[in-house]
């Protein structure tokens, strides 16, 4: 485990993920469907990643590839890449896209999200530098985690060096010139 | 490292890169008479009255502030000489013109402590402030050509502060672009399984400034 201590990998393997399972399992309770206790051999079940990704090791249950890879996401994708709110759909896109696509047997999960990024990152390079002072603008919602990292990585380098040109402290402003007072105060 | 933002991903901030200009020799015309200083860095002087001196700039702006000299304005920072770069800029969206490395913080060292010494103090500093903008738009066109079989990018030409500026975005783009287009992630039909991980051969480095 490369990222044993990074907390985005950590939280990332809570993404629930939908398996399929081979063999059934009894007294587990992770169907919510099923009456007993059990899980019958065959039948669907949302697994966080981790759970899904030990059992598929030793080959009791197939992962699905999840809704975030599927035809239409790619064709949505294909369209508008930029437009395309991936951060609801999954957080972690490309954090889960590179380790679900050897277990799911899908190849071209790989490429597209290289294409997806190459697309997206366009998108972020042109805000990121300029848009400093807009204070978060509509199309930060639409970024995955990575992709976020990425605009506050190029956005707060632009903060500190506009900071630093204006002449650092000297010119800082008193917090109490730019509060409105409110007119029954 | 005081005033650093995030040790991972930008090595120096902005102060830091100031600090490390104030290396840089500047001509300076002292008003008062004194011996030679010996320094680790070399020695400097002596200062006569109205005999040029080289000297560090740190030297400089601090003899400066105590009314002990006039800084002289480095040749390129003048109005002819930067209207000539900023015309050049504007006509090669490609390249970037050679200006020292540390043109951004040395004007902005010079506008602040030395703004009587320079003439045309206001156009100069248009001037910079409109080099900078035209030279960062060119690297941030020039950023839009990384793809996935980019693992370098050459930028001749550019400033200390211009790189820094763009250091973390870039290193996390590279390092995104370098992981989605490992060879594990994209793989070929025929040579799917058991294959160890090529790194030799990724493609030509590409040049983000062909020169």
């Amino acid at each position: 485990m490369a990222h044993y201590y990074d907390i985005d990998d950590i939280i990332m393997e809570g993404e629930l993920i939908s398996v399929s399972f081979h063999v059934a399992a009894n007294g587990v309770g992770l169907d919510p469907g099923s009456e007993t206790n059990c899980v019958e051999q065959g039948s669907k079940v949302e697994l966080p990643f981790w759970l899904a990704h030990e059992l598929h090791q030793r080959q009791a249950v197939s992962i699905n590839v999840p809704a975030c890879f599927n035809q239409k996401t790619r064709k949505e994708i294909q369209a508008d890449a930029a437009c395309v709110d991936l951060r609801n759909r999954c957080l972690y896109f490309y954090e889960l896209g590179c380790k679900i696509a050897p277990m799911v047997g899908d190849r071209t999960i790989g490429s597209f999200l290289l294409y997806t990024f190459t697309c997206r990152y366009k998108e972020v390079l042109s805000k990121a530098h300029s848009s400093a002072f807009v204070v978060a603008p509509k199309f930060l919602t639409l970024l995955t985690k990575e992709e976020t990292q990425l605009y506050e990585a190029a956005r707060s380098s632009m903060a500190a060096f506009r900071k630093w040109r204006l002449g650092g402290p000297r010119f800082e402003k008193a917090s109490i010139l730019g509060k409105k007072r409110k007119p029954n105060d | 490292m005081a005033g650093q933002s995030d040790p991972h991903l930008s090595v120096f901030s902005a102060a830091e890169v100031e600090f490390l200009a104030e290396d840089e020799m500047v001509e300076i015309v002292p008003n008062m008479k004194m011996g030679p200083l010996n320094f680790i860095c070399g020695d400097f002087g002596p200062f006569r009255p109205q005999i040029a001196t080289e000297v560090p700039l740190w030297l400089a702006v601090a003899l400066k502030k105590r009314g002990k000299c006039t800084i002289r304005p480095p040749q390129w920072l003048s109005v002819e000489k930067l209207t000539q770069v900023l015309e050049a800029e504007r006509d090669s969206p490609r390249e970037f013109q050679p200006l020292p490395f540390h043109y951004v913080e040395i004007s902005r060292l010079l506008f602040d402590h030395a703004r009587d010494d320079i003439p045309d103090v206001y156009m100069v500093r248009s001037l910079i402030e409109d080099i900078r903008y035209v030279r960062f738009s060119k690297v941030e066109s020039g950023l839009e050509t990384i793809s996935g079989r980019t693992h370098a990018v050459k930028l001749k030409n550019l400033s200390a502060m211009e790189v820094n500026i763009v250091r973390p975005f870039v290193v996390r783009t590279l390092q995104a672009f370098y992981k989605h287009d490992s060879p594990q992630m994209i793989q070929h039909p025929d040579t799917a399984a058991n294959r160890p991980p090529q790194v030799a051969d990724r493609g030509p480095r590409r040049d983000l400034r062909r020169r």
